[in-house]
């Protein structure tokens, strides 16, 4: 059997874009949607409950909001960049002029949860709660209610997505599956939409960096990756994105790549996303509000889609 | 080594490579337990793979024109039939993979013998194709899946590691035998490149590994098989190698291997058809 070649060769260089691109405004060939997570500890004592308690490992996390926030700030004020923050409820209570100098910096106010419960081990009353709880806290502490939500550990219940919905969030980056955005069903005119960012763990910098000797995080202790290395990854995933014309979401953390050691990975890899020229860097309110002026609904078969009814199914809703 | 002399393949070509991927999509374990229902975050990662990757590998393999062979749990191809029969229609192979990625060597043999038979009528159905070949999902089968797996029309496998070039797994009882395609871990982009959460994989949560040096080993792996005039298959998923800033790996490693002489680029089943009319003797007296 010999492969057929109906579409021919493409453009050595990869200038040519597939059909089945997406388009974005001002004819720019992609998008990139920078995200801060800026849960504070509460994150990881969620995820390793032996952390409480523990000052020195606690500390590691804390580290964010003593100067990670700030020198992400610096460098997105360099860059005139408008980043989107997810910001977790409690954290807006402990460190409100933080998050309000955030805010007033231009950026986008986001709900991480009101403290990073794992929803996989919450009710849908309580995963409402928690979403109602963060939007107050943030609202208060911004004047604005977030329009943005981020699941902390990336799941929900079915049936979360209308409390989405009836909270006022117009977009979610929190599931994967895709390299554009989406819409979370059901989509059309009688429902207000709900556009999802999909996250890709090789571009989040959690993966690659997070590390704590004892309690061990990650569980098998593996090395911290080289700086080079993930630059360098990240720059070829960039140029993916590119020379496709899709939706890069960049998902990092000022207690990780806000330090002395490790900001100039983010420098550098923004200038090379700059210096493109037809990028476009938007905050994920401003895609979201660029998918639905666009788009009605997903292309037939996207798991999104399917996901409902598989659900259904197999008798979870 | 010095090449193996005469050529093992047609033409007298030095060496062969019979690229392959698993498009397990979100099949598998937690499929299988069902708890992938409970979590769509696992579920749309895994899904990335035939909803968009698989397109992007076709573009790329037919800008290279170099022929792949595709291994497609059942329950893939009835969720996404346009996306695999692209893959019949952009002229490559198509093995089975399992329904929803059973663990054979779990199996019973009447479960065995109904995941073939249910996949067999997916196949037929969407495709209006019978595969002779099978890839063991999660790599081990029992002492029983040979026989069903001859029961079922399969002539070929690339399940196991254990050479480097294709060899005969023989049927006692009846005298029947598989042609098999063995793999390596080193050319499984699992080994090198994937990365979960909620399952773990790596199950320690090691690093994502560093595209550079993954490009490098794949090259070496390559060279290797080359010089000593071997048969070189991958293990690659859509999912994991299929992704906008990874699919530059393997386009590199296909410019790679299209720079190199006497390359022969052939579906697993051409091989697996190939070793059989070359070795006949070999498989009678096994």
């Amino acid at each position: 059997m010999v492969a057929q070649h109906p579409r021919g060769r493409r453009g050595r260089g990869m200038t040519t874009l597939p059909r089945s691109a997406p388009r974005w405004p001002h004819g720019k060939r992609m998008a990139v949607v920078v995200s801060v997570d800026f849960l504070d500890a509460h994150a990881i004592t969620t995820q390793e409950p032996r952390m409480v308690g523990r000052e020195k490992s606690l500390s590691v996390w804390q580290y964010g909001a003593r100067r990670g926030v700030d020198r992400l700030l610096q460098v997105f004020g360099e860059l005139e960049l408008a980043a989107s923050w997810f910001v977790a409820g409690r954290v807006a209570l402990e460190h409100r002029t933080l998050v309000q100098r955030i805010h007033q910096a231009g950026h986008e106010i986001g709900n991480a949860s009101f403290a990073c419960e794992d929803f996989d081990h919450l009710g849908l009353a309580q995963q409402h709660d928690s979403l109602r709880s963060a939007q107050a806290a943030l609202r208060d502490a911004t004047g604005e209610a977030p329009v943005g939500f981020r699941a902390p550990f990336g799941n929900w219940a079915p049936g979360f997505t209308q409390h989405l919905r009836e909270a006022g969030i117009a977009w979610s980056s929190s599931w994967r599956g895709d390299d554009r955005p989406y819409f979370h069903p059901p989509a059309g005119a009688s429902s207000v939409p709900l556009i999802e960012v999909p996250l890709h763990y090789e571009l989040e910098d959690e993966p690659y960096f997070t590390f704590n000797l004892y309690p061990p995080v990650p569980v098998g202790q593996p090395r911290i990756a080289s700086y080079r290395e993930v630059l360098a990854n990240w720059r070829q995933d960039f140029a993916g994105f590119h020379r496709l014309g899709l939706c890069m979401p960049l998902r990092i953390h000022p207690e990780i790549l806000g330090t002395a050691g490790r900001i100039d990975l983010l420098r550098e890899l923004l200038a090379t996303i700059r210096s493109q020229g037809d990028v476009w860097i938007a905050t994920g309110r401003e895609l979201a509000q660029w998918w639905r002026s666009q788009h009605t609904g997903n292309e037939p078969g996207h798991p999104v889609d399917l996901l409902a009814p598989l659900q259904q199914a197999s008798h979870i809703s | 080594m010095a090449p193996v002399r005469p050529s093992l393949w047609p033409d007298g070509v030095r060496s062969c490579v019979a690229l392959a991927f698993d498009v397990d999509g979100p099949t598998g374990n937690a499929m299988l337990d069902g708890s992938i229902w409970r979590n769509p975050s696992f579920f749309t990662l895994g899904s990335y793979g035939p909803w968009r990757a698989v397109g992007y590998l076709l573009d790329l393999l037919a800008e290279y024109r170099i022929p792949a062979t595709f291994f497609v749990p059942g329950w893939v191809l009835e969720t996404w039939p346009a996306q695999i029969q692209a893959i019949v229609e952009r002229g490559h192979d198509i093995g089975y993979h399992g329904y929803q990625h059973e663990a054979f060597w779990q199996l019973t043999r009447e479960r065995q013998q109904e995941v073939m038979a249910r996949s067999l009528a997916l196949f037929r159905q969407h495709l209006d194709l019978t595969p002779t070949g099978f890839r063991t999902p999660s790599g081990d089968w029992g002492d029983d899946t040979i026989e069903v797996l001859l029961d079922a029309g399969v002539t070929w496998s690339s399940s196991m590691r254990g050479d480097d070039r294709p060899y005969f797994i023989e049927h006692a009882k009846s005298g029947r035998s598989l042609v098999e395609i063995p793999g390596r871990w080193e050319l499984d982009d699992y080994a090198s490149l994937a990365y979960q959460r909620s399952p773990d994989f790596p199950a320690g949560l090691d690093r994502i590994a560093p595209y550079d040096t993954t490009l490098d080993n794949w090259r070496r792996e390559f060279d290797g098989s080359h010089r000593d005039g071997l048969c070189m298959t991958t293990l690659f998923h859509p999912k994991v190698s299929g992704k906008p800033g990874r699919i530059l790996l393997i386009e590199r490693l296909l410019q790679h291997m299209r720079a190199a002489d006497g390359v022969w680029f052939a579906t697993c089943g051409e091989v697996a058809q190939w070793w059989r009319s070359t070795h006949a003797d070999d498989a009678a007296a096994a």
